[in-house]
C-alpha cells in the first residue's frame, strides 16, 4: 500500500475518533427530574423564580449563592452556586445551568444568563458565569 | 400619514445611504467588468479592464464616503440615528468615538469592506497579469460585503442592515409619533463599558484586516485554477498568505490580551465560540502555507495546499456567520444577535464554498498532482503531515463550536460538553503536541532526501536534551499534576524551541533567509509553553479559608462545590491570603470608574516587609449593565498577580453618606451601629473596641463648634481622642456643650474604622468623662469581595507572540525577494 494511503487512513481514523469523543462528551439539555435520575452533570434551561428568596451574604460566605429556578417543564428546584452573585441576576429572562443534583439541591458549576436589554427589545445580552476553575 | 419631524439631521444619513448603494453598484460593475476582462480573448481590448478598475475605485471612494458620513453622525451626536444612539453618548471621550464606529455589526462590515478595498487597490497596483482574475474574485466579495450594509427591502425581505437607520424606525415607541420627539432624546445609550478600552480602538481594525486579507490567497488560488496557471499562483499566494496569517494571528492574540488585561474572564482564552471561530481560518491558512511551500519546493501536495487555502476564506465567512447570525445563542458570551441577515450570511458562505468546490472538481484532472510518493525521510512529507494536523485541529474546533449549528440543521438537542474547557484543552493539546514536535524535527530534514543516520543522531540528541529540560520544568511548575497530555505538549514545545534554535543559530552563520521559519516556530512554541503553564498551573491566591461558615457538608460535593475562589474583606481589616497580607483601603472615583484600593504586603519568614504594592481593580457602575468589573494586575517578569472585584455591597457606587444621614433622623443613624457602650474614662485612659483601642488624650475647653457662639454661662468641652486600629492612627474630637441651660452633644464619626463617638457626660466629681462608643456591625462596614489569581510565566505567551510576528515578517521579506511578479 502506498504511504499516502496509509496516512489517509490514519487521518480518517483520527477524524472519526474526534467526532466520537466530541459526541460522547457532549451533554444534554434536561430538566430537574432528569437531573434527579442521573449522577452526571447536565444542562438545564429555565428561569428564575422571582418570588422566592435569593440568598447571598458575603459576610457569611462569599462563595455561596442560592436561588430557585423553574425549569421549562415547570418543576422548581433550589440551586446552589459556589461563587458570587452575578450582576443583574434578578433581571434575567432565562438561565442555563450546568451541574448536578445533590440531595434535593441542584449544584450549579456554571450559570449562563440571558438578560433583556433595557432599551431595545430585539437585543439580548448573554453573560456567562463560571464557578469552576478553568483547569487545564 | 406623514409627520414632519423636527430637529432631525437627515442629510448625512441620506448621503451615506447613497454611498452604500453606490458602493454596492460599483462592486457589481467592477466584478462584471473584471470577469469579462478575464474571459475576453482579444488581448488588445483593455476597455473591460479599465471599467473594472474605475468601478473598483468608485467602490473604494463610496466606502470612504460611508465611513465619513457615519463618523460625522457619531461625532456630532445625531441621536436620531440608531447607530449613534445605540453605541455612543455625549459623555464618551473622543478617542472612543472612533471605536464606537465599529461597535455595531454594521461598523464591523464597513471595516471589513474598507480593508478589502485597500487590499484591492494594492492588487490593482501590484498584481500585473493576475489583476483581472484576482480582482474578479475580490470585487465579487465586495458585492457581498456591500450588500450587508444596504438595509433595503426587496420582495418583503430585508437585505443588509444600514448603519444609517433612523432611531424612530429601529425602535417602536409611542414617542416617535410626536413631531418633536428629538427634544426628548438628549443622549445615546453609550458604549458598553467593557468596550471603553484602548484595545477596542486597535483590536477590531487589526482583526478585520487579518480576516479581510485571507481573501487574497483565496483569490489567487481560484485565479490559478480558473486561468489554468496552476503553478504560478503559488508564489504570490505565499506572500499574501503569510501577511494574512500574521495579521490575523496578531488580532486574535490582541483580543486575548485585552480579555486578560481588562475583561473579567479570569484568563486569556475561554474557548468561547466566537474566539474559536476567529482561529478557524488561521489554522487552515497556516496549514495551507506550509503545503504551498512544499509544493513550491518539491511539486508535492498540490491538492492539499489549494484546498486548505480555499477553505480558509470559506471559514472566514463561516466564522462571521457564527458571530453574527445569532445561532450561537446560549453557548456564547459575546456573539451578536441576529440582525435579520441569517440567510444572507449563509448565502455568503454557500457561494464562496460553491466557487471553491466547483474549481477543485472541474480542474482536478488537470492539477499538477504527483503520482510519486514522498520519501519518508523528507521534509515535504512531514510538513504535509503537520499541515494535515493543523487541519484536524481546526476540524475538531469546528465540530464542537458548531454544536448549535448541527442542532439547527438536524433538529437535535445536543448540549456542548459539560467541562467544555477541559474537553477543548485535552483534545487541542493532543494536536498541539504533534504539531510542535513536527515543527522541531522536520527542520532537521531536507527536501527530497535526507541522510538518515545523521538525521536520527541529531533528532535523538535534541529529543533527550528536550526531555531533560521538560522534566525540570514540569517538576518545578507542577504541571505533572495535570492531564499527562499537557506534559507531552510541554515536551513538544521545548523540543521545538531547541530544534528551531539550532536552525536559527545556523542561519546566522550563513543562510539568513532560512531564519524566518525558525523564528516563527520558536515564537509559536513559546506561546504554547506560556499558555500551558499560565492556564494549567494558574493559582488562586484568594483561597477562602475563613468564610465557610454555616453551610455544612457543602465542600464535600466534588465538582460543583470546590471553587472557593472569592474572598471577602472589610475595609482596613488586613486579611492573610496566599502569602500576602491584603488590605482594602478604600475607594476613589474617576467617572465612570470606581477604583478599589487593595494594598498587598508580603513579609518574609522573619516578619520583615519584603514588598508592598497597591492594586486598583475597578468597577464601572453602568445604569444599563449594572456593575462591570475590570481587573488590575501586578506584573512580574515571571508571573502576574491578577485581582478583580466579584461582589460589592448593594449600595456600592452611590455617593457615600447620601443614603441615610440626610433623610432620616439621629435615631435611624444609630440603627446602623451596634448597641452603644458607655465608658467612664479619665485623661490618659484607654477604651478597647473590636478593631483596636481609643485613648483619651486630653480635654479641650476652648473648642469651637462650627458657628455656634458661646455666651457667658455656656460650656463647651471637646474630648481629644486618638483611635488606633490595625496600626493606623485616627483622631476625633466629640464635643459636649451646655448652651442656654440645655445639654447638647456633637458626635464625631471615624468612618474608616466604623466608629461613632459621643462625649455624653462630664463627671467632675470623679474627674472623668463618659465616652459612648458606637461600633458598626461588621456587615455594615464597607467591604469588597474579590478574587486574586496568579498566572505564572504568562509573559512567555506574549513574548512568543512577538517572536512569531518577527518570524512572519522575516519570511514575508524572504518570499517577497523570491517573488518576480509577471
Amino acid at each position: 500500500m502506498k504511504k499516502s494511503a496509509i496516512f489517509g487512513l490514519i487521518v480518517i481514523a483520527i477524524a472519526i475518533a474526534t467526532i466520537i469523543s466530541t459526541y460522547s462528551s457532549s451533554s444534554t439539555y434536561g430538566s430537574f427530574s432528569d437531573a434527579k435520575k442521573t449522577a452526571d452533570e447536565l444542562h438545564i434551561v429555565g428561569h428564575l423564580d422571582k418570588g422566592k428568596e435569593l440568598y447571598y451574604d458575603a459576610s457569611k460566605d462569599a462563595n455561596y449563592f442560592s436561588f430557585f429556578v423553574k425549569d421549562n417543564k415547570g418543576e422548581e428546584c433550589k440551586v446552589i452556586y459556589t461563587g458570587t452573585k452575578p450582576q443583574d441576576f434578578e433581571k434575567s429572562e432565562q438561565i442555563v445551568l450546568t451541574g448536578r443534583m445533590t440531595g434535593n439541591e441542584f449544584h450549579a458549576s456554571t450559570i449562563l444568563l440571558k438578560c433583556p436589554s433595557k432599551y431595545t427589545q430585539d437585543k439580548i445580552e448573554v453573560t456567562e458565569f463560571k464557578a469552576k476553575t478553568a483547569s487545564i | 400619514m406623514d409627520i414632519a419631524f423636527q430637529g432631525e439631521h437627515l442629510l448625512p444619513g441620506n448621503i451615506g445611504k447613497v454611498f452604500v448603494i453606490l458602493s454596492f453598484g460599483a462592486a457589481l460593475l467592477s466584478a462584471i467588468s473584471y470577469y469579462f476582462a478575464t474571459t475576453n480573448t482579444n488581448k488588445l481590448d483593455n476597455s473591460w479592464l479599465k471599467m473594472g478598475r474605475i468601478a473598483f475605485w468608485a467602490n473604494s471612494i463610496s466606502i470612504l464616503g460611508v465611513g465619513v458620513m457615519l463618523f460625522y453622525i457619531i461625532y456630532n451626536h445625531y441621536f436620531e440615528y440608531h447607530y449613534a444612539w445605540a453605541y455612543t453618548s455625549r459623555s464618551l471621550p473622543v478617542y472612543y468615538i472612533v471605536s464606537g464606529f465599529w461597535n455595531g455589526q454594521e461598523g464591523g462590515f464597513l471595516l471589513w469592506t474598507f480593508w478589502q478595498a485597500v487590499l484591492g487597490n494594492i492588487l490593482i497596483w501590484r498584481a500585473k497579469s493576475w489583476e483581472k482574475p484576482v480582482m474578479t474574485i475580490i470585487s465579487f466579495s465586495q458585492i457581498f460585503l456591500a450588500s450587508m450594509l444596504l438595509g433595503i427591502e426587496v420582495f418583503g425581505a430585508r437585505i443588509g442592515s444600514s448603519p444609517f437607520l433612523l432611531l424612530r424606525k429601529a425602535v417602536e415607541a409611542p414617542i416617535f409619533s410626536r413631531p418633536d420627539y428629538m427634544s426628548f432624546i438628549k443622549d445615546g445609550q453609550g458604549m458598553n463599558p467593557l468596550l471603553q478600552n484602548y484595545w477596542m480602538v486597535i483590536h477590531p481594525p487589526t482583526l478585520f484586516l487579518g480576516l479581510a486579507s485571507v481573501i487574497v490567497p483565496f483569490a489567487y488560488g481560484i485565479a490559478g485554477l480558473w486561468q489554468r496557471r496552476y503553478k504560478e499562483w503559488v508564489a504570490p499566494a505565499i506572500s499574501y498568505g503569510l501577511f494574512a496569517a500574521m495579521i490575523l494571528g496578531t488580532g486574535v492574540i490582541m483580543g486575548s490580551l485585552w480579555a486578560y488585561e481588562s475583561l473579567n474572564f479570569g484568563g486569556f482564552w475561554a474557548w468561547d465560540p466566537v474566539e474559536n471561530a476567529s482561529i478557524f481560518p488561521w489554522l487552515t491558512l497556516v496549514g495551507g502555507l506550509h503545503v504551498l511551500i512544499v509544493y513550491k519546493n518539491t511539486g508535492h501536495s498540490y491538492f492539499t495546499a489549494t484546498f486548505l487555502v480555499l477553505m480558509s476564506f470559506v471559514l472566514v465567512a463561516y466564522s462571521s456567520f457564527l458571530a453574527r447570525s445569532g445561532i450561537l445563542g446560549e453557548t456564547s458570551v459575546h456573539s451578536f444577535t441576529d440582525l435579520g441577515m441569517f440567510w444572507q450570511l449563509v448565502a455568503f458562505i454557500a457561494v464562496f464554498l460553491a466557487i471553491a468546490i466547483y474549481f477543485l472538481i472541474a480542474r482536478f484532472k488537470e492539477m499538477p498532482i504527483t503520482k510519486k510518493d514522498e520519501d519518508t525521510y523528507s521534509r515535504e512529507f512531514w510538513m504535509f503531515v503537520g499541515s494535515i494536523f493543523l487541519g484536524l485541529s481546526c476540524f475538531h474546533l469546528i465540530l464542537v463550536t458548531s454544536i448549535p449549528v448541527w442542532n439547527a440543521m438536524f433538529g437535535t438537542k445536543i448540549a456542548p460538553p459539560i467541562d467544555l474547557v477541559g474537553h477543548y484543552n485535552v483534545i487541542q493539546a493532543s494536536f498541539a503536541m504533534v504539531i510542535a514536535i513536527l515543527t522541531g524535527f522536520t527542520q532537521f530534514l531536507k527536501y527530497k532526501k535526507t541522510d538518515v543516520t545523521r538525521f536520527f543522531i541529531t533528532t535523538l540528541l535534541y529529543l533527550i536534551f528536550a526531555a531533560l529540560i521538560t522534566a525540570l520544568i514540569i517538576y518545578t511548575s507542577g504541571l505533572y499534576k495535570l492531564h499527562f497530555v499537557f506534559s507531552l505538549v510541554m515536551f513538544g514545545s521545548i523540543y521545538s524551541v531547541l530544534a528551531n534554535g539550532k536552525v536559527f543559530s545556523d542561519s546566522l552563520k550563513g543562510k539568513f533567509k532560512l531564519a524566518g521559519s525558525a523564528v516563527a516556530h520558536i515564537g509559536f512554541a513559546l506561546m504554547l509553553i506560556g499558555a500551558l503553564i499560565a492556564a494549567g498551573t494558574r493559582g488562586v491566591v484568594s483561597k477562602n479559608e475563613t468564610g465557610n461558615l454555616g453551610i455544612p457538608n457543602f465542600d464535600k460535593n466534588a465538582g460543583a462545590g470546590d471553587a472557593k475562589e472569592n474572598i471577602m474583606i472589610y475595609r482596613n481589616e488586613p486579611v492573610k491570603m496566599g502569602g500576602y497580607t491584603v488590605t482594602y483601603l478604600g475607594d476613589s472615583t474617576a467617572e465612570p470608574n470606581h477604583y478599589y484600593k487593595v494594598n498587598y504586603k508580603r513579609y518574609d519568614a522573619n516578619g520583615k516587609l519584603v514588598e508592598e504594592f497597591l492594586l486598583k481593580p475597578n468597577v464601572q457602575i453602568n445604569p444599563q449593565m449594572g456593575l462591570v468589573p475590570s481587573p488590575d494586575t501586578k506584573h512580574y517578569l515571571l508571573h502576574d498577580l491578577y485581582t478583580h472585584i466579584t461582589a460589592l455591597p448593594p449600595n456600592a457606587g452611590k455617593p457615600a453618606g447620601s443614603q441615610d444621614a440626610a433623610a432620616h433622623g439621629e435615631e435611624d443613624d444609630d440603627k446602623n451601629y451596634e448597641e452603644p457602650i458607655p465608658h467612664e474614662v479619665a485623661v490618659g485612659d484607654t477604651i478597647p473596641f473590636r478593631d483596636g483601642y481609643i485613648v483619651l488624650k486630653s480635654l479641650n475647653k476652648e473648642v469651637q463648634v462650627q458657628n455656634i457662639p458661646l455666651t457667658g454661662s455656656d460650656v463647651a468641652i471637646g474630648a481629644k481622642l486618638e483611635i488606633v486600629s490595625h496600626n493606623k492612627k485616627y483622631a476625633a474630637e466629640p464635643v459636649f456643650m451646655i448652651k442656654n441651660k440645655s445639654v447638647l452633644d456633637f458626635y464625631r464619626k471615624v468612618d474608616d474604622v466604623g466608629l461613632k463617638l459621643r462625649l455624653s457626660k462630664i463627671l467632675p466629681d470623679k474627674n472623668k468623662v463618659e465616652i459612648v462608643v458606637y461600633q458598626q456591625p461588621r456587615n455594615k462596614k464597607p467591604w469588597i469581595v474579590m478574587r486574586a489569581l496568579d498566572f505564572p510565566y504568562i509573559n512567555f505567551l506574549w513574548a512568543g507572540t512577538i517572536i512569531m510576528i518577527i518570524g512572519f515578517l522575516l519570511s514575508i521579506s524572504r518570499r517577497n525577494k523570491e517573488l518576480k511578479t509577471v
